[in-house]
């Protein structure tokens, strides 16, 4: 009985001290000096992913600038949604690092699930998905992307580590929004 | 009978049946590169190991022979081991260049290692490489040696099935290449075999290069649209363009095999050049037009023409299509005049069905290569209808028989013949008439009842050999072998269609053979897909549907000319048919038909016909329709659709119904298979006919379904065979050669010239003598020749063929550029013309 | 012991017909005629020749396949594409006494009844070309050869067919194949060429040496032949011996003479005193090579193969304990790469392979598992081929593997040689 009649007695002077009050309290407290948790996206600032993430697909180029696909059509084969597609053509001017190179080249970002799977599919490691994630519009043309946009290299470099906040400024222009960052000031992000 | 047993199983199986054979019919699978059913074994590929009881080493099981009592095992782990060490074998040095080869995806060496092989590779040296680029072989053919698993199949397939030995090996052990003499461009058939057979991405199809993948593509099985070898073939489209044509190994009676036009020919389907919108003609030029407004022109001109109304349907149609059109005109437009072909006589049509009984059912091309003497005459086999002429060189070459081959001109196959004749040009009448009267000699009292053999009985031997053009000993040898043991084979020709005298003495043959108590199998050798079908679907102004009479005997395609320049015939509705380009005579034929009127033309491409119609219908490839098509042996096989017709085109059925319509709403049947019943009702050939075999594999190889075959049509009169003869402008110095015609090896009528790769092959005109005239005229092979008849010249590459008979000059009738109808003149013999150098 | 096919080599002038006739040529000719094909035959079976080709298999047995149907054409061909590295006894027969050869391909002919014969000879051996070449006009000029042979009803011709230095041409049914006109490649057993031979009709292929046992084993008696050597392998062979001894060359002596009298005796030791013996190949190549414990082997054909060797072509190449194995290893078996002839896959695929890893253990590029590596693809190699080739390229390579792994292992571990 008497480890019971101490309990009591604690919890008495817990309520007589207001300790669950000041534990609130002090949580409170605590963000008020911890600073601002926002982003002030999109015209100060922009997330950086890390590298492990994926955003819109990206084909690149072997350090010679020829493209690395060679439409071998594993990454629409792969595809849970069907929504790449390929048309392969042959082309031994050294455009691509065979001489079979992507006549086609397209992804359906409506049904894209960014699963990822065209990249492991991928034999030569030519489709990448990316870093840029602002794939948002305002009608339904910037849904399919051409192999022509996707070769062009994203704002986010591939060596680029990423996990970081940078500093950007918001561009509206007739062709659309855009949120350019500054790679070169970043900091850790607050929380 | 061996019993033998495998994997505990028991088995019986015929003596000298292989281990492989046997396994694979008790349902055990073993794993094969080289080996091929229809070729010669090597075992050299080594994935057929078995373990044999009491045999220290595994056996190629494709080579071995089962032995009463042995005791074999095909799924030890021995076996397995070997299996995959093979493959790991054939990886170390093969490109593993996958993700750009065209055969990834349905690629043998693939799917083997992923069933058997090692997962995982050791071998760490740098690889060997034959060369860096893939080179191209021939028009149709590129080639990665790097790929190669020197399986040999495409040596022997070339060597043993097509006959052209061009392919071989270059080095020894592992730089040992199969490609052709140092490696040089192919100057060959180009039927592509090679291709099809090739377990790996090393010879590749050029037009179909980096394309697609075989698992991107949606494909529909069917039968080739040019000759009536009826050859099974699958056609597969992505995004609605056909690119490719491949057959399959064990189905069909082609198997793997196809030839250049079946392989590579099928892109006259893509063509831009393709009809896609009736066009009514107004003010003198064609316009487009809606379908209402050229049924409706068409339905107004029908009527005002009555009775005096012809049609002409391409022996290219489906049998479906062909019924519904004699029938719009038998019982709907009430005309008798009907025509399949714009080439050949209706008379000389019928002799020539009575002669190689295709009244009396279907014969198959296997039971007639079955047959201890084999004849082929009136047909250059090897180029009209090469797989025909691929199953007789495989069979004549597996098999102790006789083969005798009479023709003018030298061909591919003569060199599996056991006997060559080469008589002069349209004269097989007289040849068969000479071997007949050498038969006859010997047997007076058997064969003095035979019908017909008054005609010749009492003609001197050397007259008819000296017509002829061949010695008398060449037919003693010939009726030695016919006469000999056993049963006689006989592959008989359009040349009979097209010089008709040849075809009593076709007759006669047959039916002395037949009173000496033999089995004979005529096989007749045509070259139009469907030219059986058409007949037999009634097609033909002297008989109805099965060859069954008809109450009044209409114009036949030469009449109906006639007829339309004298203005009695006042309208023709033509399907598919390039009359102007086919019928002898090109500018009566233009007089003819300007004469009419009213000229309807259906046609999947602006022919000339067509440009000189009133209306065009937009009609259909053989890619875009169902129905079935009968091929020369009389085989009934379905062809399927795989595309819509392009735009506002129409399937051909569709649009003899929809003209059938316009005059009566219950014009029908309604599609093809309610169309089909009805053939399977009235016409008896047809009742029992299966058409249950589509993709049915043969699993003994034989190749040959004999259920298709059409039944005999149980009419043994009505056909007309009267007042057959052949025409030829005599001899003079001026034109010392006689004008052959037919099909050239890459072309088919004039359906092949809008096929870029088929053009793509052979583009401008030849015309072939034997290189003896060639030599004595000074000229050489290549040159550029003057051709010069009493009507008409024209200029081509000279082609000579050496061994063939002298004075013969042969122009295919496929070249736009040199119209060979235009020297022709109606009402004259065959035309001789000259050759000099131009 | 008497010398019977050598017993001209070195006497100039003898490889023409009149001396060669002055000797007692073309007399086993002479008598054999007075005998029935099918006596001859039995004589020769009676003799217990076996095939000195490599094989061993006995050659009255391989006659006597023959069908004995006069109709039929028949075919002999002498092999004598001598292609095995360290062979040179069918050219010294060739060289020095074609005469013997021709008189034994004679005999043989007219005992299984082939009225024409090919002799297939390397396309190196120039010289032996023209010597025999001139042999067969003598032949001919003296009525050896052609119609009616020495009045016994029995007609011939002989021709002699360049081969183009393809070692799989000595192979019988490669060597064919060549003949032919086609790639030199082996063809599939059965038919064998018994039944089923040159241009599809039966045909008898012996190798050089056998046929020019033949005529002795007529002339004086099949008994008189079997009583030299042991029962199972009777006869005389010839053994050329190369490497590491002081008098290499053709030694005819009986079979089952051991391979220390053959080194010490005849050839008088090692080359080198201070140098001891490290392995000898006891026949050609493709024979695993022995010890030098290993030594008093008979050199017959079932001894060797108890030991696991063979006597194959009678080439002994005698190495001493300079020699290193591995650099042995890979010069044996890229010679069989090289001379595979690619119609099979593990020998095509397969030796170059081996090859390849060889070398890159001579080179000091050796990585751990090498020899593992070598001995499973061995193991995938042997007894898989189409024809012996690939057999023998494993078995010669197992040979050095079984008795100095260790020097292999040490080119891989220490990235240098054992011996050197």
């Amino acid at each position: 009985m008497s480890g019971k009649e101490r309990l009591n007695i604690f919890e008495l002077i817990k309520k007589v001290v207001f300790t669950d009050f000041v534990k609130g309290l002090s949580i409170t407290l605590g963000y008020n000096v911890r600073g601002s948790m926002t982003l002030k996206y999109p015209d100060q600032e922009k997330w950086i992913p890390y590298k492990r993430f994926r955003g819109l697909h990206t084909l690149n180029r072997d350090e010679n600038g020829r493209e690395l696909c060679v439409a071998c059509e594993l990454c629409s084969k792969a595809c849970p949604t069907q929504c790449i597609t390929v048309i392969p053509m042959e082309d031994d001017t050294g455009r691509g690092i065979s001489d079979r190179v992507a006549k086609v080249w397209k992804v359906d970002l409506v049904r894209c699930l960014f699963c990822g799977y065209c990249e492991d599919a991928c034999p030569t490691r030519a489709v990448r998905l990316g870093r840029d994630y602002e794939l948002a519009c305002s009608d339904s043309s910037c849904n399919l992307k051409q192999r022509e946009e996707l070769l062009v290299p994203q704002s986010v470099p591939e060596s680029f580590e990423g996990g970081v906040v940078a500093a950007s400024t918001f561009e509206a222009s007739p062709a659309g929004l855009r949120v350019k960052a500054d790679l070169t000031k970043t900091k850790k992000r607050p929380w | 009978m061996s019993t033998v047993k495998i994997n505990g199983k028991e088995v019986t199986v015929k003596d000298g049946t292989l281990i492989l054979d046997a396994a694979r019919d008790a349902g055990f699978e073993i794993p094969t590169f080289c080996y091929q059913a229809d070729l010669m074994g090597v075992g050299s590929c080594r994935m057929c190991l078995v373990e044999i009881e009491g045999q220290k080493k595994l056996q190629p099981s494709c080579i071995t022979p089962v032995l009463h009592g042995m005791s074999i095992h095909t799924e030890t782990p021995t076996v397995m081991s070997a299996r995959a060490s093979m493959l790991e074998f054939l990886l170390a040095n093969h490109a593993l260049d996958c993700p750009v080869c065209d055969k990834g995806g349905e690629c043998e060496l693939q799917d083997m290692v992923y069933k058997y092989g090692p997962h995982k590779g050791r071998h760490a040296e740098p690889k060997f490489k034959f060369q860096e680029k893939d080179y191209v072989l021939s028009p149709v053919i590129i080639k990665n040696s790097n790929r190669c698993v020197q399986c040999m199949k495409c040596v022997r397939v070339c060597g043993e099935v097509v006959g052209a030995n061009v392919l071989g090996a270059l080095g020894r052990g592992d730089h040992q290449e199969e490609t052709s003499f140092l490696r040089s461009f192919l100057d060959c058939d180009q039927d592509g075999n090679c291709i099809e057979v090739c377990p790996v991405g090393c010879f590749m199809r050029l037009p179909y290069r980096y394309k697609t993948r075989p698992w991107d593509l949606k494909g529909k099985d069917t039968v080739c649209p040019y000759c009536a070898t009826g050859c099974r073939m699958v056609i597969e489209e992505r995004d609605g363009i056909v690119i490719r044509a491949k057959a399959q190994l064990g189905v069909g009676l082609n198997s793997e095999t196809l030839c250049a036009r079946g392989r590579f020919g099928f892109d006259f389907i893509n063509s831009p050049e393709r009809l896609t919108k009736p066009l009514v003609k107004r003010f003198g030029t064609l316009e487009p037009a809606s379908w209402e407004e050229a049924l409706g022109v068409i339905k107004d001109n029908f009527i005002a023409a009555g009775k005096n109304i012809g049609g002409i349907a391409s022996a290219r149609l489906t049998d479906e299509e062909l019924y519904l059109f004699q029938k719009l005109f038998r019982s709907m437009l009430g005309s008798p005049n009907i025509d399949s072909s714009a080439r050949w006589a209706p008379e000389a049509v019928e002799g020539f069905i009575k002669a190689t009984g295709m009244d009396e059912g279907g014969a198959s091309a296997f039971d007639c290569m079955e047959s201890d003497t084999v004849l082929i005459t009136g047909t250059h086999l090897s180029d009209e209808n090469p797989v025909t002429d691929y199953i007789v060189r495989r069979i004549s070459a597996g098999r102790a028989m006789n083969l005798v081959i009479a023709s003018p001109r030298a061909m591919k196959l003569d060199s599996s013949a056991s006997q060559i004749v080469r008589h002069n040009a349209a004269a097989e009448g007289h040849l068969l008439d000479a071997v007949t009267l050498s038969v006859y000699g010997g047997n007076v009292d058997k064969l003095r009842d035979v019908p017909g053999i008054n005609r010749i009985k009492d003609a001197r031997q050397d007259d008819l050999a000296g017509k002829a053009g061949c010695s008398a000993d060449d037919i003693k040898a010939i009726a030695r072998k016919l006469t000999g043991e056993g049963s006689v084979g006989l592959f008989a020709g359009t040349e009979f269609l097209r010089y008709p005298g040849s075809i009593p003495g076709l007759a006669l043959l047959k039916n002395a053979l037949k009173a000496l108590g033999k089995k004979v199998t005529i096989i007749p050798v045509l070259d139009r897909a469907n030219q059986r079908g058409a007949w037999e679907m009634g097609v033909h102004p002297g008989f109805g549907p099965g060859y069954s009479p008809v109450k009044e005997r209409g114009m036949g395609c030469a009449d109906m000319l006639e007829a339309a320049s004298s203005g009695e015939l006042q309208a023709l509705y033509v399907v598919q048919s390039d009359i102007v380009a086919m019928h002898p005579d090109e500018n009566f034929v233009r007089g003819a038909l300007s004469g009419l009127k009213f000229l309807v033309v259906q046609d999947c491409f602006m022919s000339e016909t067509a440009r000189l119609a009133n209306v065009v219908l937009p009609a259909s490839s053989f890619a875009e329709k169902d129905g079935i098509l009968t091929n020369q042996e009389g085989r009934a096989q379905i062809i399927r659709k795989l595309l819509p017709p392009p735009v506002k085109a129409k399937r051909d059925i569709d649009i003899i119904r929809a003209v059938g319509e316009t005059f009566d709403r219950s014009f029908g049947p309604k599609n093809p298979v309610l169309v089909l019943d009805e053939i399977r009702k009235e016409v008896g050939m047809y009742g029992e006919v299966s058409l249950a075999f589509n993709n049915k594999r043969n699993v003994d190889n034989k190749l040959d379904l004999k259920e298709a075959l059409v039944k005999p049509a149980g009419l043994a009169e009505g056909l007309n065979a009267s007042g057959l003869e052949t025409k030829l402008e005599p001899k003079t110095d001026e034109h010392p050669f006689l004008l052959a015609t037919g099909n050239h090896l890459f072309h088919s009528g004039r359906l092949s010239r809008k096929s870029p790769t088929l053009i793509g092959l052979l583009k401008n005109a030849i015309v072939e003598i034997s290189a003896e005239d060639a030599s004595a005229l000074g000229l050489m092979n290549g040159d550029k020749v003057r051709i010069k008849g009493r009507y008409y010249e024209a200029y081509a590459t000279l082609h000579t063929r050496s061994g063939s008979k002298g004075g013969v000059a042969f122009i295919a009738e496929n070249y736009d550029d040199v119209p060979v109808n235009r020297f022709f003149r109606r009402g004259e013999g065959v035309p001789r013309v000259s050759i000099t150098k131009a | 012991m008497e010398k019977i096919l050598l017993k001209n080599l070195g006497r100039p002038g003898f490889h023409t017909i009149d001396s060669c006739l002055v000797n007692g040529g073309y007399n086993g000719l002479t008598e054999a005629f007075k005998h029935a094909p099918e006596s001859i035959i039995q004589m020769v079976k009676d003799s217990g020749l076996r095939g000195r080709g490599g094989a061993g298999f006995p050659t009255g047995l391989k006659w006597s396949f023959i069908p004995k149907d006069p109709t039929i054409q028949k075919y002999l061909c002498c092999n004598a594409d001598e292609g095995e590295p360290g062979t040179f006894k069918d050219r010294g027969i060739m060289e020095n006494d074609p005469h013997l050869l021709i008189e034994g391909m004679i005999i043989a002919s007219y005992a299984i009844g082939a009225s024409v014969s090919y002799i297939y000879i390397r396309g190196e051996f120039v010289f032996g070309t023209r010597r025999l070449e001139a042999a067969i006009k003598e032949a001919y000029e003296k009525g050896f050869l052609g119609k009616n042979i020495l009045g016994s009803g029995f007609s011939h011709d002989m021709y002699i067919h360049r081969g183009f230095g393809a070692y799989i041409c000595g192979e019988e049914t490669a060597l064919l194949e060549s003949i032919e006109g086609y790639r030199g490649q082996p063809r599939k057993k059965p038919p064998f060429p018994a039944l089923s031979g040159l241009y599809g009709k039966p045909t008898v292929i012996n190798n050089v040496e056998t046929l020019a046992c033949v005529p002795a084993i007529i002339e004086k008696g099949p008994k008189w032949f079997s009583s030299i050597g042991p029962e199972k392998s009777p006869g005389p062979k010839i053994f050329c011996v190369s490497g590491h001894v002081k008098k290499p060359g053709l030694y005819e002596l009986p079979l089952g003479t051991t391979m220390r009298d053959l080194i010490f005796d005849h050839c008088g030791g090692m080359l080198n005193e201070g140098r001891g013996l490290k392995a000898v190949i006891p026949g050609g190549v493709s024979a695993p090579m022995l010890n030098a414990h290993e030594l008093d082997t008979p050199l017959d054909f079932d001894s060797l193969a108890a030991k696991g060797s063979m006597l194959g072509s009678g080439a002994v190449v005698v190495m001493d304990e300079s020699t290193c194995m591995v650099k042995t290893a890979l010069i044996i078996n890229r010679f069989f790469s090289h001379e595979s002839c690619g119609k099979c896959t593990p020998c095509r695929d397969g030796t170059p392979w081996l090859t390849n890893i060889l070398k890159r253990i001579e080179y000091g590029n050796g990585r751990p598992g090498d020899v593992e590596l070598l001995e499973s693809l061995c193991t995938n190699i042997f007894g898989r081929t189409f024809c012996p080739l690939g057999d023998g390229a494993v078995m010669a390579l197992r040979g050095a593997l079984k008795n100095f792994r260790d020097e292999f292992q040490h080119h891989i571990d220490h990235k240098r040689c054992m011996v050197s």
